[in-house]
């Protein structure tokens, strides 16, 4: 794609996600309140880890703080993610109603208009994630020099496991092309393999390490990049290894969406 | 007669599904591994009280199988997709308690998921955990304590369901319970190590029930007494049930399909 073809993208996407906003706008209070609950989900899930931890001081080495900025960490790229790219995480409902023919029709990328459908700017979960990475992050640099190298860093961190984490949401969405049904896969892919990436990857038995950083590599999200920002006990090269898995899983992803897309048959129902 | 024949009819529709369903037990496989490994990597050097390691390994691991018995029952019981059709009028008019009816089909949906589900995962557990077995006794009142804790989680299901009705945002109040459930059921951590204040309303909940005491039964920390407050729960939920029931019949609007 030239220069040219990606501005009239980035524009054609940017109309789309305003029309997505305004119509649901036409339901408000909905889409406030799920906001919020997403928000309330997402502090549930943390306050069970700080629960154990405050109990028991640290887990395999790794203080409440540092947890909270792993925790952080995946909150904000999730919202990223899930922020810009909504309805792709959504595709089995497209296949198996047939609604995709209808998208396939319009004059634009099928993932583009995907991405746009029903945005839902995750406002509670980035404003969440801000909250602990900034409390995280003060109290991991109290009385320690780098809090001002670690914030930009850290911001890249998110940017590379957004885009890690679209990466892994499509590969798995684009499974839906030969299999229709791909809830139980997301539910492993997606929900299994974030859970696990909520907490330090040394806590795990060997081969779960091995799944979640070569097979699902949700290990790069949050632990790798902290490894250096946070611990300092890795390089800087951890963080360019995320962004790089974080640029293979897209390219990837793209791929196989392409191939799939190729090979799609409508349900007809 | 009419509950076996519901029952029946529900596990006979999600048998459809066997095979999408080991997808499904391999990831909650996975769940409870992930909340395993948090009490490994914290019991090698912190003292984990009366359970010990192994106890409270067999303790997460448990509630982690009993999730899809007591836990993971149908949203709302299918009423607020009634209520969007408008078919819940004819659900109401029917000569069976709506209640009741519904009650029966999800006895046979947690009947197949018991089966399908809860039991792979606990045989993955017994070996590769390894999960205690209980002694005889105990295995019998936690079975009791585990049909409480499914029959309470029927009564929420439904009140959730019932709000449907007044409002469009019943869905709201699923996240609530699944939010309330995940802290104060003792899932993951049992309820006498939560803070104080969480402690204390937890305890004045109904959500220990779901969890904390069919899993201390089963592990034999506690005797068959333990099940009283969940008795007492399932009598007060299901007073409510009723009084809700007799709400909904006073007046239905629907959403118009």
């Amino acid at each position: 794609m030239n220069r040219a073809e990606w501005s009239r993208f980035a524009t054609m996407y940017r109309l789309l996600i305003r029309s997505s906003f305004r119509s649901r706008m036409q339901y408000s209070f909905n889409f406030w309140v799920g906001i919020a609950a997403s928000a309330m989900i997402n502090a549930v899930e943390f306050a069970l880890l700080a629960v154990v931890l405050n109990r028991f001081g640290t887990i395999q080495g790794w203080s409440i703080a540092e947890s909270g900025y792993l925790y952080a960490v995946l909150t904000l790229s999730k919202a990223l993610y899930r922020s810009f790219a909504s309805d792709v995480h959504h595709l089995e409902k497209y296949l198996v109603s047939g609604d995709l023919d209808g998208l396939l029709l319009r004059p634009a990328p099928v993932l583009l208009i995907l991405m746009a459908q029903n945005f839902s700017p995750r406002f509670g979960e980035m404003l969440l994630g801000v909250s602990m990475l900034t409390i995280s992050l003060g109290a991991i640099f109290e009385g320690r020099p780098g809090l001002w190298t670690a914030i930009p860093l850290t911001a890249a961190a998110i940017a590379a496991g957004a885009v890690l984490m679209f990466g892994i949401g499509l590969l798995t969405a684009s499974a839906g092309f030969w299999l229709t049904r791909i809830e139980a896969l997301q539910v492993l892919t997606e929900d299994a393999a974030r859970t696990a990436a909520q907490y330090p990857l040394t806590i795990y038995p060997g081969w779960l390490q091995g799944l979640l950083t070569g097979l699902i590599p949700v290990a790069f999200i949050n632990y790798m990049p902290a490894l250096y920002i946070i611990r300092g006990t890795h390089g800087a090269w951890t963080l360019g290894l995320s962004v790089g898995v974080a640029a293979a899983m897209l390219l990837l992803s793209l791929q196989m969406w392409k191939f799939g897309l190729s090979r799609y048959q409508s349900t007809g129902s | 007669m009419l509950f076996y024949a519901l029952s029946r009819a529900s596990f006979n529709r999600n048998l459809q599904y066997r095979a999408s369903h080991l997808l499904h037990n391999v990831a909650s496989a996975m769940f409870g591994f992930i909340y395993l490994s948090i009490w490994t990597g914290i019991g090698e050097t912190k003292d984990l009280g009366i359970y010990g390691l192994s106890g409270l390994v067999s303790y997460v691991a448990l509630n982690q199988c009993l999730l899809w018995v007591t836990s993971f029952t149908s949203n709302g019981l299918g009423i607020p997709q009634l209520v969007r059709t408008g078919a819940i009028a004819t659900e109401l008019v029917r000569p069976v308690h709506l209640f009741y009816q519904l009650m029966c089909r999800e006895w046979g949906q947690i009947a197949y998921q018991a089966m399908y589900k809860s039991l792979p995962i606990y045989i993955v557990y017994l070996f590769a955990v390894p999960l205690r077995l209980p002694a005889l006794s105990a295995a019998a009142a936690s079975a009791a304590a585990v049909v409480c804790a499914a029959y309470l989680s029927i009564c929420v299901q439904y009140l959730i369901g019932a709000a449907a009705l007044w409002t469009t945002e019943s869905s709201w109040f699923q996240w609530l319970n699944y939010a309330f459930s995940t802290l104060l059921s003792g899932f993951l951590i049992p309820i006498e190590w939560l803070p104080g204040w969480m402690g204390r309303i937890s305890r004045w909940s109904f959500y220990p029930s779901l969890s904390y005491i069919p899993s201390r039964i089963y592990l034999g920390y506690d005797g068959i007494a333990a099940i009283c407050p969940s008795l007492i729960w399932c009598v007060v939920l299901t007073l409510v049930c009723l009084a809700v029931t007799g709400f909904m019949r006073r007046k239905v609007e629907v959403q118009g399909g």
